[in-house]
Parts: C-alpha cells; sequence; structure tokens
C-alpha cells in the first residue's frame, strides 16, 4: 500500500498498521501474509531473526516517515517487541507521539 | 560493453586507507575497471596520484564503522560511512558492484538494507572460495551470514552455491554436498535430515559430506547453515596455523634440521601461498540485489584487486539475476 494512498484516507489506525506490517513482513521472510496474524510470535511462529526485523523497520520508516514526519524507531525497543501485535501497538503509539509533537 | 565500476570501502579494513586505495588503483591499471572510492575525502584523495587516473573518484562519506562496532545498529545509526554508502551507489545504479574489507556483518547489513534482497530469497548467504591443493577451489556456503537456518534456506544456499560455481569454477554441474556428520542420509540433526531430503531433488547433490571433505577435491560446493559454516572455516584457519607451526618448529630442533630447512623453507613457503587469503578473492555475499564483495580485515592491496576482479566477474555474469532465476526455478 503506497504511502500516499495512506494520506488520503486520513490517520492510520492498528488495522491499517497492521495490514502494512502484514504486507511487509510475508514479503521479507516469504511467507503467506495469513500467518502474520497479531498474537503471531516473530521468533517462534515466524523466523524472524533480528536482521529480518530491521529490515521491517527500515521499511516501516521509510513509508510511515513520508506520513509523520520524522517516524523512527528506536534499534534499542526491538528487544521488547515479541509478536506482531506488540509491533502494532508500538508503531501506532509512535505515530501518535509524532502527531502530539508535530 | 560498459566499463565495471565498483564501488570500494576506503575505510574499511586493518590497513585501510592505504592498502585499500593501493589495491583500487591496481584494480584500474590491470583489470581495467573504473572504482569509487568511497570514504573521507581528505584522507582518501591525498593518497592518490595527482592528477587522479582516469577511471578514479572519490565519494566522500564522513562515518566510518569500525571492526568491533555492532554492525546492524552501527548500519542503521551511521547512515553516512562508507560501507553504507558503497551499497547505496549500487543501489542507485553509480556503481556496479561494492567491495568492502571492513566489518563483515555491517557489510552485509549494509548489502541487504540497501541493495534488498533477491525477489524469492528467503535469507542472504556468504560464499567463500576454499583452496583445495592441486585442485580447482571449493566453496563453502554459508560461512556466517544467516545462522538459524531452516531446512529451505540451506536449500536456497545450495541452489546458490551451484550458480556461483559455475561462474566462479566455470563448472558446468558441481558437485554439491550438504556438510553433516556422516555420510550416510540418516545422519546429522532434523535440520541436516530434512535438508537432505529436499536436496536429493537437485542436480549435482552428491549427499552428506564431513568437515574433514573440506579443501578436498570430493565435492566443489559445501552447503551448511552460517553457524556451523563459521565455526569450520575457522577451525581450519585454526589447524592450518597450529600445523604451520609445527613444521616450522621442526627446523628449529637441531643443527641438522636446520640446515635441512634452509632448503625446504622456500619450498615450503611457496607451498604455503595456496592458503594466502590475499589471493582468494573475497567472499560473495549472495541473495542480495547487487554484487557485494567481503574481502577479510587484514587485505593488502593484492587482496583488494583479487576482491574487485572476483566483483568484476560476478557483474559480468550478472550473479544476481542467476540467483533470482534458479530460485525461482526452483518454485
Amino acid at each position: 500500500m503506497p504511502a500516499e494512498t495512506h494520506l488520503e484516507r486520513g490517520p492510520l489506525g492498528p488495522d491499517d498498521v497492521l495490514a502494512i506490517i502484514r504486507e511487509q513482513l510475508s514479503e521479507i521472510l516469504e511467507i503467506d501474509d495469513s500467518r502474520v496474524v497479531r498474537e503471531a510470535r516473530f521468533s517462534e511462529d515466524l523466523a524472524a531473526d533480528s536482521l529480518a526485523l530491521i529490515e521491517l523497520v527500515e521499511v516501516l520508516e521509510q513509508e510511515l516517515g513520508e506520513r509523520t514526519v520524522g517516524f523512527s524507531v528506536d534499534d534499542e525497543d526491538l528487544a521488547d517487541l515479541k509478536t506482531v501485535g506488540d509491533a502494532v501497538d508500538y508503531v501506532v503509539s509512535r505515530l501518535d507521539a509524532g502527531k502530539m509533537s508535530a | 560493453m560498459k566499463t565495471c565500476t565498483v564501488a570500494i570501502d576506503a575505510m574499511g579494513g586493518d590497513r585501510a586507507p592505504g592498502e585499500i586505495v593501493a589495491g583500487a588503483l591496481r584494480a584500474v591499471d590491470e583489470l581495467g575497471v573504473r572504482v569509487t572510492l568511497v570514504g573521507r575525502q581528505e584522507e582518501v584523495a591525498p593518497l592518490l596520484p595527482s592528477p587522479a587516473p582516469e577511471g578514479v573518484s572519490v565519494l566522500d562519506a564522513r562515518d566510518v564503522i569500525a571492526m568491533d562496532d555492532e554492525p546492524v545498529s552501527a548500519v542503521r545509526k551511521k547512515k553516512d560511512s562508507s560501507v553504507v554508502r558503497c551499497a547505496q551507489a549500487v543501489r542507485d545504479g553509480a556503481a556496479d558492484a561494492m567491495v568492502s574489507a571492513g566489518n563483515t556483518g555491517a557489510a552485509m547489513a549494509s548489502a541487504l538494507l540497501r541493495m534488498g534482497r533477491v525477489k524469492g530469497v528467503v535469507r542472504p548467504a556468504i560464499a567463500v572460495v576454499l583452496p583445495v591443493p592441486g585442485h580447482h577451489p571449493q566453496i563453502l556456503i554459508d560461512a556466517g551470514a544467516s545462522t538459524d537456518a531452516s531446512p529451505e534456506w540451506l536449500f536456497q544456499f545450495a541452489l546458490m552455491g551451484r550458480e556461483y560455481a559455475q561462474v566462479r569454477l566455470a563448472l558446468d554441474e558441481p558437485r554439491i554436498g550438504l556438510l553433516s556428520i556422516g555420510e550416510e542420509p540418516g545422519k546429522g540433526d532434523e535440520l541436516r535430515k530434512h535438508a537432505h531430503t529436499l536436496l536429493s531433488e537437485l542436480p549435482g547433490f552428491v549427499g552428506n559430506v564431513e568437515g574433514r571433505d573440506f579443501m578436498h577435491p570430493e565435492v566443489d560446493v559445501v552447503v551448511t547453515d552460517g553457524f556451523t559454516g563459521n565455526v569450520a572455516l575457522k577451525t581450519a584457519e585454526g589447524a592450518l596455523r597450529s600445523l604451520a607451526s609445527v613444521v616450522f618448529g621442526v627446523f628449529e630442533s637441531s643443527p641438522e634440521a636446520k640446515a635441512a630447512g634452509e632448503v625446504v623453507i622456500p619450498k615450503l613457503l611457496e607451498a604455503a601461498e595456496t592458503y594466502d587469503p590475499d589471493l582468494t578473492g573475497g567472499a560473495v555475499l549472495l541473495g542480495v540485489g547487487g554484487v557485494c564483495v567481503i574481502s577479510h580485515g587484514a587485505s593488502s592491496s593484492l587482496a583488494i584487486l583479487k576482491a574487485v576482479g572476483v566483483a568484476a566477474d560476478c557483474v559480468a555474469a550478472d550473479v544476481p539475476t542467476r540467483v533470482r532465476e534458479a530460485v525461482a526455478g526452483a518454485g
């Protein structure tokens, strides 16, 4: 989903972020996107290693950075993100924080 | 035909930038390639003859990733580092390939994050060329890129290693072995057993091989996960160093041995060149969307010259496209 489409749709909610993560992570891991659900654990269920997660972060920063200026992910926070749901909630909170400071 | 341009990480390696720049200049002179030296302008430019030879340019990059930096984090934070800018140059089409003798993990992460993965490839793998005395070399894949491998990853490593062996060793049908703890298909852990089943369909697969088949002509490509591959590679290096120490120690053991050494040692040193890491041309990161050659940390100008040669060969053979087609063809 290109960033321009998001702009036309207004603020991103958890479902939108999940859709973006699902699309990007399934491409990175070469897996069916139906496996990327909120409950899925990165390591145990999806076999996503740290490099795969960094790939995801870079794509998200690129895509969402166009929407929320300065959107970024702290590498130190990655260790706390165990599931897809954790990542969705984290991204939503960072987007909200970005809006507040804008 | 377009002249190949190689982006060289001028700040990467124990002997950078001096040996790196010297190797780049040799590559322009001896291989007819163009090079872009990426690094701090004020440190690189003074090492060039004036005027700079045709085919040599400098791309200023302010940051340097040290050998002991945590690779992924450094690549994320030091976006203006020489190695990241090399990968970016390939991604943007300013260069056809990159060469780095710096932090291996950083070169790998830079290539992966900037060039992207080849469509269909799950994880990249490092292919290393191992010398085989009196025979063409052998390829080890993966030598350390992707550690927690699945059987499917090993299958893809074999596909990529096969393509690379066809290019680098000029073999029509390389013999591929799966590194395990016994030759029988049932030997090894679950990863190896499952991988053996998948690989049995692959042309050229000869079955399991053992550590003792390293640097021996029984097999052309040794396939394993990155953790095992790196341990095996370092073990072989350590064993060779230990053996050399024993052999050369013998010539110090008595006046007679010392006299014999005066005759034999020059021949032994000549033979030892087979194992000179400067001559192997570096390791190639396979599965990323461009050509990335990683030379060893203590690279001399000769090592850089050889690494640039490998990079140019991989560009000419379009290794990334070969990998993509091989992976796509395997479904």
